[in-house]
């Protein structure tokens, strides 16, 4: 019995191991001439999904272009975020493309080769909000997704590890601290009135320019507040993957690729870092 | 005579029921809305301030009324009609609220066709399969539950135990994340089917046990004075009779189902719930894709109860007389 369990458990093992062997990813990327990446379609205009079924967006569009120069063909999977961001993937897809904050705790469980570009995070309110700066957030009930970067920053424990990210300060105490699982249920919130459930609240910029395209009555106070840098994410192990991954986009940075695309999606360049004002 | 002897009274009743809307209309506050606008200029008012004593009060008085007088209506109909007549109102009243919001009837057209063929047949592909599965789960542990053998008595009991007593979207996570690592990768469809038969096999275990112990003692005494095995008299004598009792709530669990497998859409499969939240989110039009799915959701569920019905009147033609 003791044999059989020790069998059974050396077998475990190697199948754990099995993720984690240099190359495997790349090899089974390149022979089967498929790449697997991860979406979260509930965020416009960073991923979202088409009237057919399709995917489009920057993220999207970026993860088509890293499939090119790996010469494959993408194969889209839509986990739920929290799946993805848990790790050990076990070969069910290989990358995500998914704007995701290389944070310490994440850098447990995934790896981060390359960080394509830099979002800047604001705090906004119902359009008919007295609020107008963000000193005015102060005290204020603001609402957040559970479990991000933006939760973290209200919070005071936001840590972002990876090369070149921008320095940043905490300029607001919130009043009170509202999660929610998506920012879509932040923008239904607000939406009810100013001061009906919520006050304001602390997302990606270009994610409340899209609601606003939407028809939300919201606005954007003052300057973004951070700048976060947003990296592919793969799982642990494969340093011949990350490292393909690191060089294909640092070429698509130095070709203006990336410059291009964050133009077309969100109006400005956001492929490089600034400093938060 | 006391309160209750007063109920008795129909014209009583009839009043109690005014008084009752009268002070939930007056509670919710009519005026200042859609309704006070269109109606106060007809009764020669202009609509005054939100929340004016008057037209709250004169609003709530007309609605009450107006809603007891169409009960008094519908009751002097036979009871066809009575039950016809309330279901169209009521879906009146619901098609009304969801008018209210302004619906982009455009956006719906273009993603119905996705919404019905990949996500309900999703939807409904992945119930009908986890049934399946959770009846064959069910049938296998009932009989474990009912044996005298103490293993499997005991695993039947642990199983029925931990699926019952956990929540499925906890038991989806599981499988899904933690199979993994011991080196069994499913991919999402596989694990949420696996999910969903674990789970409604748990519940239905304890429903075909009830079935079982609900045919009488004296049918598997009868078989045995005859001389057929225990297992013969299970399968021959005792299921076909107990399947009057399962089939019922077996109907119901498959309907809470579909709406259940909803939570498989965390893995990422393209069910209805999945859909109907992304392709809401992409225009920032959420409501017009739940209202949709939600209407999809019940019709899909009444065309099962019409089918769960002629399945019961199978099963229970043995009680036709």
């Amino acid at each position: 019995m003791v044999k059989l369990l020790r069998a059974a458990v050396a077998a475990g093992v190697v199948l754990l191991a099995g993720s984690a062997w240099a190359g495997e990813v790349l090899q089974r990327i390149e022979s089967s001439g498929v790449l697997k990446v991860s979406t979260d379609p509930a965020y416009p205009p960073q991923s979202f999904q088409k009237p057919d079924g399709s995917f489009d967006g920057f993220d999207i569009e970026v993860a088509k272009e890293i499939a090119k120069r790996m010469g494959a063909k993408v194969e889209w999977v839509t986990p739920a975020w929290e799946i993805i961001t848990a790790g050990r993937w076990g070969g069910r897809w290989d990358i995500s493309v998914g704007s995701m904050t290389p944070t310490a705790q994440r850098a447990k469980v995934l790896d981060f080769p390359a960080v394509y570009y830099y979002t800047p995070a604001s705090f906004y309110v119902h359009k008919d909000s007295s609020v107008q700066s963000v000193d005015d957030v102060n005290g204020k009930k603001v609402g957040v997704c559970g479990g991000c970067t933006y939760e973290n920053y209200l919070n005071k424990d936001l840590v972002i590890d990876a090369e070149g990210a921008p320095p940043f300060d905490y300029k607001v105490t919130a009043g009170e601290i509202r999660t929610y699982e998506t920012d879509t249920n932040v923008f239904d919130e607000l939406r009810l009135g100013d001061g009906v459930r919520l006050d304001a609240g602390l997302t990606a910029l270009p994610t409340v320019q899209e609601a606003i395209k939407g028809g939300y009555p919201l606005r954007v106070v003052g300057d973004p507040v951070f700048y976060e840098p947003l990296s592919v994410a793969i799982d642990k192990g494969d340093a011949e993957f990350a490292a393909k991954l690191a060089e294909i986009v640092a070429a698509m940075r130095a070709d203006g690729t990336l410059s291009e695309l964050s133009v077309k999606w969100y109006g400005v360049d956001i492929s490089t870092a600034k400093k938060s004002s | 005579m006391g309160f209750a002897d007063l109920l008795e009274q129909p014209s009583a009743r009839r009043l109690l029921l005014f008084f009752v809307l009268f002070v939930l209309f007056f509670a919710f506050d009519l005026s200042g809305g859609g309704f006070a606008n269109a109606f106060m200029p007809l009764i020669g008012f202009a609509a005054g301030e939100p929340g004016a004593l008057f037209d709250r009060s004169l609003l709530a008085v007309v609605v009450a009324a107006g809603l007891t007088l169409n009960f008094m209506l519908i009751l002097a109909l036979p009871f066809v009609a009575q039950v016809g007549v309330v279901w169209a109102e009521l879906l009146i009243a619901f098609l009304a609220f969801f008018y209210s919001f302004d619906l982009s009837f455009p956006f719906i057209a273009v993603r119905l066709p996705i919404l019905i063929f990949t996500g309900a047949f999703t939807t409904i592909y992945v119930s009908l399969i986890s049934i399946a599965c959770a009846c064959v789960l069910a049938l296998i542990g009932a009989l474990a539950r009912l044996s005298a053998n103490g293993p499997a008595y005991g695993v039947a009991t642990f199983y029925i135990s931990f699926f019952r007593g956990t929540p499925l979207l906890l038991q989806v996570f599981i499988i899904y994340l933690g199979l993994p690592q011991m080196g069994l990768v499913m991919d999402p469809v596989p694990a949420g089917i696996l999910a969903l038969s674990l789970c409604y096999g748990a519940y239905m275990a304890e429903i075909f046990r009830a079935g079982i112990q609900g045919v009488p003692d004296g049918q598997g005494e009868a078989a045995a004075a005859l001389g057929l095995q225990p297992a013969l008299t299970m399968r021959k004598v005792i299921l076909p009779q107990a399947m009057k009792l399962i089939v019922p709530p077996t109907g119901n669990q498959f309907i809470a189902m579909l709406k259940d497998s909803s939570l498989i859409s965390v893995l990422g499969v393209q069910e209805l719930m999945f859909l109907a939240r992304t392709q809401g989110r992409s225009e920032f039009k959420h409501f017009e894709m739940l209202i949709t799915a939600a209407v999809i959701y019940w019709i899909v569920s009444i065309v099962f109860e019409l089918v769960q019905a002629r399945i019961e009147a199978y099963y229970g033609k043995g009680d036709v007389r």
